[in-house]
């Protein structure tokens, strides 16, 4: 076991260090075809060059390499791996305001957003599986089928434009007119938006429409699942034995039928982020994702490849706990 | 009610263009809004809070309210009042005496005199401090000495050190008097100091300026309540130790939206006062459902399509007249814009002082004249397209297209779309003068005087002359009107020089914006300040 994880983590360094090679190409290479990053903050106003040259250095935009299309800048990449594990220097966006900070900032948002997700995607998910796998053919089997495969069939930007303007703007303008509903639900919840008012309540909905896409996914997991163990041996014999139904169902399907599902539940931490970066942006909310778009869309790569590789970070940590999970779950696997 | 005596009052000094509307200026003390309460306001993301830093919109809608400077502008001419300067004279328009009015103190204290504004000026134009607005500075003397360009042009490289720290041309008199000398006379010069990036900073600022970013340290009627909450909101509260005139709300509230649907949508709930400006997409659908709650006032910003000068094939000014007249500019807003421009019929904004309709006379469309005008050139070279350039993913290759379109149908010239660069790499090649045809650029002012709109655009060698038009009598008529005795002698001046530019058509203007705000049921009087756009402390709402 120890030294399984230890094998994983030695794997994390190539990964990562590829990945921030990648992003590092990547932004070196929109920086040398589509001009530099710093002009555009002037727009129309050509700027004193003296000011420009300044700004420029002060951002670490001014390395000749940028001048070379196609040039990798293997130099500036050693520079910003050094600066990045020894001094722990993420490096400056276009206004001046170190990565770490923005990171800071936008974490605890994303988290939110994430954990609300996840436990809705989890709760709903595995009980609409479960209730449609034990009655295959059901009404209920039949409703989550096809609610699912509604759910699964619309994009989240198009599920999060929808739901912002019919829940979060009519809907919620309906409970906001009633005096009767208390404001944490009317103006904190049905906000369309992150409101830094009810800092909880108005990230409830960007959360679910988040985990929407994968519930659908986690309930059809758990229904096939469950369907397919109901049938399995170990469960006739426990049912043979006179146990109570809802021991065979607890303890001997529903722990076995888990597995794919914790699976999914982690891989899907790391397309959850993903996802943040549309939803974040569609509700408002001041988190990574949102971060992400931002500085995508001005061309500031120190956050690109900063807050990127935290997220490679945090996709393959949660992969490993997963796998070591496995484990828990299931006796028969066992790491060496 | 107020919303449209503004509309009125705006709309009457653009076409008169005389200041009578000054005496609409009365009615606010006959219906003085009341003061209290919080206006909640949508935001982005400012760049930075301090004066010399801070150069774009979300940045400067905060800055006006936490720090004020030696002049302000009158919120339905534009015309330069005075904030905290007694007066700003000169004798000669190049040496300038500014007095300040005594008693005025940032909020840790500290005196507001005049070390606070050459401590402030001088800490901008720096070259190694690299503060975006160092770019404002560039007239007073001793700028190069303090920021010296890069010697061969070239970048990127190291410039060269800083020969001085402090700016020649400014000079202390007394406590509340300094002086300024700049380069050459310029009679517009108390309109540009109005501006953010002339306003005071305290020594404690300056000496821990990335805290003073964080909590700024202002000295206008706000002050900011806790520190700055990036991407999330901005609170302002009145502010003890200012004496002027007190702002309407008690506190003012930013919001800050990552972009302006989610803006949109925060207002539709309810949760904003004021929003500044609308999603495009959603401009009818706003008119149609807050009427009047609507502001709308012709704007000063603008669009045009750039001519290479420097291309033989657009040396020629009835070729640029004969492209110019193929337009029919108010069919493209109506049917790209929903009629959210005004077509462009001179190069001064409609609602500035001296500005005039029909200056440029190749301006609507007449095909038989245009077609005239070209054979009279020598016809386009055969064989040749005409290029049009716009930067990449802003949608301009909407316009530009239609824009091309009728010139086809007007004389027959086939044209190519050159819409794939970045902005960044666009305006690159605009300063480089590298582009091939048509260019769509745009253009705000900096301060309320015509020269911003002429100079910099047009005048030899100047900073955004992309088309490298060059023009002895236009640079005359400029540097006559620069040295005139006052802000309203300068402007025939400058009338004669735009008369210029609508023969020569450097470029070919097409139009200019409409500003579109809305604000919602708790606003009693909203006030737009025809320069310095939405004047939250002066907005004020309904008690109850």
């Amino acid at each position: 076991m120890g030294r399984y994880v230890i094998r994983r983590l030695l794997q994390f360094i190539p990964t990562v260090l590829g990945t921030m090679f990648l992003l590092h190409y990547m932004t070196s290479l929109a920086i040398q075809f589509s001009g530099n990053p710093v002009r555009a903050l002037f727009g129309d106003r050509t700027p004193d060059p003296a000011l420009l040259q300044a700004i420029t250095e002060r951002l670490g935009y001014a390395d000749p390499c940028l001048d070379q299309r196609g040039n990798p800048c293997f130099g500036l990449f050693l520079d910003r791996l050094q600066n990045i594990f020894f001094h722990f220097d993420f490096g400056i966006n276009l206004r001046q305001r170190e990565v770490t900070e923005l990171v800071a900032d936008a974490i605890p948002f994303t988290l939110k957003l994430l954990v609300i997700a996840i436990v809705f995607e989890a709760v709903v998910g595995i009980a609409a599986g479960v209730l449609a796998g034990l009655r295959g053919g059901s009404f209920t089997d039949y409703l989550v089928k096809i609610s699912t495969v509604f759910v699964i069939s619309v994009p989240i930007f198009v599920l999060g434009l929808v739901v912002r303007e019919f829940v979060g703007v009519k809907f919620g303008n309906v409970l906001r007119g009633q005096d009767w509903i208390p404001d944490v639900i009317a103006s904190g919840m049905f906000s369309p938006g992150f409101k830094p008012d009810y800092p909880f309540a108005s990230l409830i909905i960007p959360g679910m429409v988040l985990g929407a896409v994968s519930l659908a996914t986690t309930a059809r997991l758990t229904r096939t699942s469950i369907m397919e163990n109901i049938r399995a041996d170990y469960v006739r014999t426990a049912k043979a034995k006179g146990l109570t139904n809802k021991r065979v169902i607890g303890v001997h399907t529903l722990r076995n039928s888990l597995i794919p599902v914790i699976t999914f539940l982690g891989v899907d931490i790391g397309a959850a982020m993903a996802g943040a970066v549309v939803t974040e942006t569609i509700f408002n909310v001041p988190g990574i994702g949102r971060l992400v778009t931002l500085s995508a869309r001005t061309g500031e790569s120190s956050v690109v490849v900063g807050v990127v590789t935290m997220l490679v970070l945090v996709v393959l940590v949660a992969n490993l706990l997963v796998d070591l999970l496995y484990a828990v779950l299931d006796p028969r696997i066992r790491y060496e | 009610m107020r919303g449209k005596f503004l509309k009125v009052a705006v709309a009457a000094t653009a076409t008169a263009m005389l200041a009578t509307a000054c005496s609409g200026g009365g009615n606010d003390n006959e219906s003085a809004g009341e003061s209290g309460g919080t206006l909640r306001v949508y935001n982005a993301e400012p760049a930075f809070l301090t004066p010399s830093g801070g150069d774009d919109e979300p940045s400067l809608y905060v800055i006006r309210q936490l720090y004020r400077g030696l002049v302000k502008y009158n919120a339905e001419t534009s015309a330069v009042e005075m904030d905290l300067a007694e007066s700003v004279e000169s004798t000669d328009q190049k040496l300038w005496t500014i007095k300040l009015k005594s008693g005025y103190t940032f909020d840790n204290g500290e005196p507001v005199n005049a070390d606070a504004f050459l401590r402030s000026w001088n800490y901008a134009a720096y070259g190694p401090n690299a503060q975006n607005n160092g770019y404002f500075m560039k007239r007073i003397a001793g700028k190069a000495d303090v920021a010296p360009a890069d010697p061969d042009g070239e970048g990127p490289k190291k410039a060269p050190a800083p020969t001085a720290e402090t700016m020649s041309g400014l000079k202390k008199v007394d406590d509340l008097t300094f002086t300024v000398e700049l380069d050459a006379p310029f009679s517009g010069f108390p309109t540009t100091i109005g501006y953010p990036g002339f306003f005071p900073m305290a020594q404690a600022c300056v000496d821990d300026i990335a805290k003073c970013n964080e909590t700024p340290i202002g000295n206008g009627p706000y002050k900011i309540d806790g520190s700055w909450q990036h991407n999330v909101a901005i609170n302002l509260v009145r502010s003890e130790s200012w004496k002027g005139e007190a702002g309407k709300p008690d506190r003012i509230e930013y919001r800050i939206f990552a972009d302006i649907d989610a803006g949109y949508a925060a207002f539709q709930a309810g949760e904003l006062d004021v929003l500044y400006t609308l999603p495009p997409a959603r401009y009818k659908e706003a008119k149609a459902q807050y009427g009047d709650r609507m502001y709308e006032s012709p704007g000063d910003s603008f669009t045009y399509v750039g001519m290479p000068l420097y291309q033989d094939t657009f040396k020629d000014k009835r070729i640029r007249q004969a492209l110019s007249l193929s337009i029919d500019r108010q069919s493209i807003i109506d049917a790209v814009f929903d009629g959210r421009f005004t077509p462009a019929t001179g190069y001064v904004a409609p609602t500035f002082e001296g500005a005039r309709e029909g200056v440029c006379k190749y301006c609507a469309k007449d095909v038989e004249k245009a077609k005239q005008l070209l054979a009279e050139a020598g016809g386009w070279p055969a064989g040749e397209k005409l290029i049009l350039w716009a930067n990449a993913g802003a949608g301009h290759d909407l316009w530009l297209q239609a824009v091309g379109d009728q010139i086809k149908e007007a004389l027959g010239i086939d044209y190519e779309l050159k819409v794939n660069l970045q902005f960044a790499e666009y305006l690159e090649t605009a300063d480089q003068k590298k582009f091939t045809g048509g260019f769509r650029l745009g253009w705000g002012p900096d301060y309320p005087f015509m020269e911003t709109f002429l100079y910099p655009l047009y005048g030899t060698g100047a900073g955004s002359n992309n088309s490298g038009y060059t023009n002895e009598a236009f640079d005359a008529l400029m540097k006559e009107g620069d040295s005139a005795d006052s802000i309203q002698a300068a402007i025939p001046s400058y009338q004669k020089a735009e008369d210029l530019l609508g023969e020569d058509l450097p470029v070919i203007p097409m139009w200019w914006n409409k500003v579109g705000a809305v604000y919602s049921e708790n606003v009693d009087q909203f006030v737009w300040n025809a320069v310095s756009d939405a004047d939250y402390g002066a907005i004020s709402l309904k008690q109850n």
